[in-house]
This record gives C-alpha cells, structure tokens and sequence, in this order.
C-alpha cells in the first residue's frame, strides 16, 4: 500500500518535473526564436491580417488619421472588383501575358542553354555573359533602349523592316502590337536566369545515357526528347513556377515603356492596383490584391500538378 | 501552428474591428479658422516643397527671417514623384511639416483627411487671389490654404505661319481656330496646324478648356456632370481637329518644340512654361516668331488654372508662424521677387500690375486670362476621375470613337466613384 502510494507520488513528481522541464525548454526556445516571431509578427503578419482587414471596408485615404472610422463592407469589394471593366481587361491582359510569356521564356531558355551546352563551346563564357547581362541590367536603361529600338520613326526594327520592304506598325504605340511587344521585351529580360539554372540541369544529365541512346540509335532530337527532358522535369518546373510568380506580377514594364496604354492594353493588374493605391482606394486596391494573391498560387499549383514529380 | 496563428490573429482582429465599432461619423460641415497670434513668428518652420521651389525655396526665405529674426525657416525639398506618398505617410504617422506645398489637385484628397487647418480669415482676403485659384483651397465649402502660384493654357502660334495663313493676331474664336489650322497647313506650308494632347495622362487640362468655353459646368448639387450637351460639343469640337488631320494623333515625345520651331507644327495649346523651353530651343531670334493667343472663345474664353497651393497641417508644431510665413509669401512684392526667382507665375491679383509682368505681350495673355480661368472641382477623388477622362479621351482623339458615347462611360464611372466628400 505504502509501496503503491510512494510509487504514485514519485510517478506525480517525475511527470511534474518533465512538465517543468518541457515547460522551461519551450521558455528557452521561444526566447531563442522571439527576434524572429517578433519581427515576424510585426512586420509580416500584421501587415498581411491588416491589409485582409481592409480588403473588407470601405477605406480610402482620406480616412489617414482615423483609419477605424470606415465602414464595414463584406465583400462589396471583390464584388466591384469583378464588375470593373478595367480590372477585368488588366486581368485579361496578364493572363494572355503570362500564356505567352511563361513558355516563350522557358523555350528561349532551354534553346540558350543547350545552345551553350553543346554548340556555341567557344565563346560559352561570352555568349553565357550576354545572356545573362539582360537579367543584371536596370529596367530604366533597358525601357530607353527598347524604346529607341522600337520608335516608329527612327526605330532599328522598323527601319530593318523597310530595308525589306514591310512598313512596320509603331509597336508600343499600337493596341495590336503592344502587348507582344511587352511580351517579347520581357522574355528577353528574364530568360537569362532560368538558362543559368537549366544549364546546370543539363550539365547534371549522366553522359553515359547519351552514349547508350546512340547505340541504341536515337538522332539528336529523340536524345532531347526522351533523355533530356525528361531528366530536366525538376528543373523545368522551378523555371515554370518562378517565371509564372513573376509574370503574374507584371509591373515594371507597361509603367517605364507605355504607363499601361495605349488604350490600357498594357496595363497589368499590378499595375491597376497600384493605381487604385495612388487614387487612394486602399480598400478596394487591397481586395485586388488577394485577387492576385489567390492567382499566384492557383497557377503554382497548377504547374505542379502538370509538371511536378510522377510516381509512374 | 503558425498559419493556425495568423488565422486566429486575422478573425479576431476582424471581430476587433468589427466590433469596436467601426463606422463613419456623421459630416461636421463648415469648419471655422482659429486666430492667429499677433507679432512677429518666431521658432522653426518646416516646410516641405517640390520641384524647382523645393530646391529654391530655403534661400528665398532669408528675406523672411531678415523681418522676423526669431523665425527658421527649414525647407526640404520633396521630388514631385514622391510627393502624394509622402504626404499621405506623414499624415498617417502624424509627423507632417508645419508647411507643405501642395499641387491643386491633390487638395481635395488632403482636406477630406482632415490633416489641413483651416485657413484663417484675418490673414487672408479671398478676392486677393484669381478667383480660380483660390476655388482649388475650398473643399466642402472650408478653405484649407493659400494659392502660391498659378498657371494656365493658351495657344501657341507661328506669327509668320500665321500672317502666311491669314490669322495675324491669332484665332479668336472656335470657328477661327479651325480654319487656322487648315489654313496653316494648306497655304502656310505646315505639316500640321496644331497640336492638341490626343487624350493619355493630363489631357483633361488641354479638353476641359474648351468645354468651360461652352458653358459646361463639371459639377451639380455635389455630383459630377460629365454627361451634358456642352461638354460632349466641346469634346466632339476637339476631336474633329484629329478626324480632320489637323492634329496629330501619335506625336512622339519631345518631337513637338523642334516641330514647331521647324514650323511643321503650326500652333499648339499649353501653360507659361513653354516660353523659357522655345526661347532656349529656338535659339536667336525664335521669340519673335510666336505669339500666345487666349483660349478661342465659343460662348467664353476660359482656360484652365493651375499651380500649387501652401497649406499648413493641423499638427504643426508652430502653426501660427506657419501662417505668418505664408501671409508673407502671399505679399504682392515677394510674390513678384518669387517670379523673378523662377518664374511661377504670381497667384496673388495685384501682383501682375508690377512692371516686371506688364512689360511681356505673352505674359498679359496668360494674366488676363488666369482672370476667368477655371480649375476642376475639389473632391477627393478627382485624380481618379481625371484617369478615367484621359483613358476616354484617348478613345476619342486616337480611336475615332463617338464623344457623346464617350462621356456617358466616363459619368457612369463618376457616378460609382462618387465625389468622395
């Protein structure tokens, strides 16, 4: 009996003395981690939980200096968001951006890399430098150039146009050339750093099973087909991902070369909220921006559904 | 565990807000101006200004401080870009200047927050200033600042060209106008007779012009009116200036001064400014080739006015110097000395009889019209508005679409942006 009861207390004590323990080892690691949760919580999730606050009222900037004086509104935001035909012709815009330029970023990527891998062996240091110089350079000095190089006037492009007889259109000044225009400009800018990456990629695929497709008898474009790819699937679908995150997010571009017009055909739903922002629709712009927000990660996951990693 | 958190964190600063009540307070109306002490100002006075007067500015005051010498005045100059941002920041932080310039337009947005103080009426008389200017202050029937200097648009012609084209003193009217620039381009050898801003950003200075000069009124009982037959007249006068190729519609920039100064370009419409970039473009002897003429009049001739206004912010810390030092700004001899300081235009009336702004032809021009000269209405969400109008008028100019169409796109957004007082 005696037995039993000093087993029990002495049970009692040890789960208090581990719960003490625990108790000070969650103490100790939490005051190791509170410069970060702090910081995290200041200046990442509060922001975040603010901004979705405001996403559901009305508030404008003329409500600065009593920012809880503003009415509560549901999603009358997101409702209006859907009902504005500028946002809805910035989210078309993007969509067709991002279509367009995610694969033509990705093949021009692929085409450099390998060109470097196998081909261009000479140089390879000069042309990977070019290539990459692009992604290095500020967009301010690449908008000018750019807009040298497609003035209708005195433009190289059009002027190498007429040197072949073909009058060519005012490329940003054109609803019908605008959009690709940014679009090709953009996959220029960006392609160099997905090449880095993919050149690495294939410089890890095994030279044995490109020996072994000779023997078998495969030609140049099968060994691409069914060795290459295959084996740059993980590298591929980073390169989706971030080229498609970053496309969605189109901004800099409609705003150094054509402030989103002519007639908003540029114009990008960063862009549109960005301008909600300066008109001071801080509620609205913020709803605009979990828009965006849900896109990005409906895009991402969609691209590791098509691209990622298959146990078959 | 910690998406579990920021979840928690979100609903319950949702019910917080939800739950504090939240919720706007009724309107409280006109709002009256506390005195101002009398005596000299003294302590520092923080100013904020943009662009040319931001970087002039803290020089110019040392004929303040030479009167007041208790006073300091300190002066950081804030590039226009940032401006809008930065105000708003300050404001939302409640750590504003004493003084900060503001342009016209942004003065509805920055009176509705209740950040200005209300301009007192011992300081300053209201009919000192062009009536147009000092319009751009009121908000909600309160003044919240002084004008500080103005500008307005004419129309820049070809002298020569002109003559050539039958039009020696410039048109005078809409139907003369028109017929200028055919001429210009037909007798007088000019690939184009003029150039208007064919709709994009700030087009609505160069369009609403004409529409004042029809008798459109932008505003009616607190709402916008953009859908009305005088404006949609007006707009569709301006466009027939790009159906009829007398405009171009695709000008690239910068391409304009040389045009005109080549005289490919007959006339064009713009503010003051233009004069120091054609005199410096032109070379020797340009300035005696243009003239300005006032906006061609259909039922008026009104043009637009613009500027910035100096307002002082309700958590200054030395708000009666603030004041003090704006009633010396607004002296018609230091308005005058401010012109010669860099050549904004005085906003102070009397100002203009000063020899050294009679003596100019252009400048009487710009004088005698900034009389009349109309600014937009001071609401909050004019910029907003003034966005959708350009988009809309680039349709017009640059796509050919119809006016009248046009403006019903542009109330129907009005009505659903709402004025924001």
């Amino acid at each position: 009996m005696t037995a039993i009861a000093t087993a029990g207390a002495h049970r009692a004590g040890r789960t208090a003395q581990a719960g003490a323990k625990r108790w000070r080892r969650a103490v100790t690691g939490w005051s190791f981690a509170a410069p970060f949760t702090v910081l995290f919580l200041v200046f990442l999730a509060l922001p975040v939980v603010a901004s979705l606050v405001m996403s559901v009222t009305d508030m404008r900037a003329t409500d600065l200096r009593t920012p809880f004086a503003v009415d509560f509104v549901g999603l009358g935001n997101y409702q209006r968001l859907f009902g504005d035909d500028l946002f809805l012709r910035a989210a078309l815009n993007t969509v067709v951006f991002v279509a367009a330029g995610v694969p033509l970023t990705i093949v021009a990527a692929l085409a450099a890399a390998n060109a470097l891998n196998s081909g261009l062996i000479r140089f390879r240091a000069l042309f990977r430098v070019g290539f990459y110089l692009p992604v290095v350079t500020s967009i301010v000095a690449i908008a000018v150039v750019w807009r040298f190089l497609l003035d209708p006037e005195a433009g190289l492009v059009d002027d190498l146009l007429a040197r072949v007889g073909v009058d060519g259109p005012n490329w940003l000044g054109d609803t019908r050339t605008s959009l690709a225009s940014i679009t090709v400009m953009a996959a220029w800018r960006n392609f160099g750093s997905l090449m880095v990456i993919f050149l690495a990629a294939l410089q890890g695929i095994p030279a044995n099973l490109y020996e072994a497709a000779t023997i078998d008898g495969a030609g140049r474009w099968q060994q691409f087909r069914r060795v290459t790819l295959p084996l740059m699937r993980p590298a591929l679908l980073f390169g989706a991902v971030i080229t498609g995150i970053g496309y969605l997010q189109l901004f800099e571009e409609p705003l150094v070369m054509t402030q989103g017009g002519p007639l908003s055909s540029t114009l990008s739903v960063s862009y549109h909220i960005y301008n909600q922002f300066g008109f001071g629709n801080y509620g609205y712009a913020a709803a605009a921006s979990y828009v965006l927000f849900v896109a990005i990660v409906a895009l991402s996951v969609l691209q590791f559904r098509l691209l990622g990693t298959r146990d078959d | 565990m910690r998406n579990r958190l920021i979840a928690g964190a979100a609903c319950a600063a949702l019910a917080l807000s939800v739950a504090a009540g939240c919720g706007r307070d009724a309107d409280e109306g006109a709002q009256t101006a506390k005195e101002v002490g009398a005596g000299k100002a003294s302590g520092e006075i923080t100013v904020w200004a943009m662009g040319t007067e931001g970087e002039k500015l803290a020089e110019f005051a040392k004929g303040f401080t030479a009167d007041n010498p208790q006073a300091k005045v300190t002066v950081t100059a804030v590039p226009w870009d940032a401006a809008g941002q930065k105000l708003t920041s300050a404001i939302a932080a409640k750590q504003t200047p004493d003084v900060s310039m503001i342009g016209t337009t942004m003065q509805g947005g920055l009176a509705k927050t209740g950040a200005l103080d209300v301009t007192p009426t011992d300081l300053f008389a209201k009919d000192t200033f062009f009536p147009g200017a000092w319009d751009t202050t009121v908000v909600d029937g309160t003044s919240y600042g002084v004008p500080w200097y103005v500008e307005t648009r004419g129309i820049y012609y070809r002298t020569d060209l002109a003559a050539k084209a039958g039009f020696p003193a410039g048109p005078k009217t809409w139907d003369e106008l028109t017929a200028m620039a055919k001429a210009l381009q037909a007798t007088a050898g000019a690939k184009w007779g003029i150039n208007l801003q064919p709709g994009k950003t700030g087009s609505w200075q160069s369009v609403l012009p004409f529409g004042w000069s029809n008798g459109a009124e932008l505003t009616k009982d607190g709402k916008y009116t953009f859908d009305t037959p005088q404006l949609a007249e007006a707009v569709g006068y301006y466009q027939s200036f790009f159906t009829q190729k007398l405009a171009p519609a695709n000008l690239p920039q910068g391409a304009l001064e040389p045009a005109f100064i080549r005289g490919e370009i007959g006339a064009f419409m713009s503010g003051p400014w233009h004069v120091g970039i054609l005199n410096e473009q032109g070379g020797k002897g340009f300035a005696g080739k243009y003239s300005v003429a006032p906006m061609p009049a259909e039922k008026s001739s009104t043009s637009f006015i613009g500027g910035s206004n100096l307002a002082v912010f309700k958590d200054a810390k030395n708000r009666d110097a603030a004041w003090k030092f704006l009633a010396w700004l607004s002296k018609p001899d230091v308005q005058v000395r401010w012109y010669q300081t860099v050549s904004d235009l005085p906003a102070v009336q009397s100002a203009w009889t000063d020899s050294a702004l009679t003596a100019d032809p252009i400048l009487k021009v710009f004088g005698e019209q900034l009389k009349s000269a109309k600014a937009p209405p001071a609401y909050p969400t004019w910029d907003q508005i003034a966005a959708v109008f350009d988009t809309e008028m680039e349709k017009v100019c640059v796509g050919g679409e119809d006016p009248a169409a046009a403006l019903k796109r542009i109330q129907s957004q009005a009505d659903s942006i709402g004025t924001g007082v």
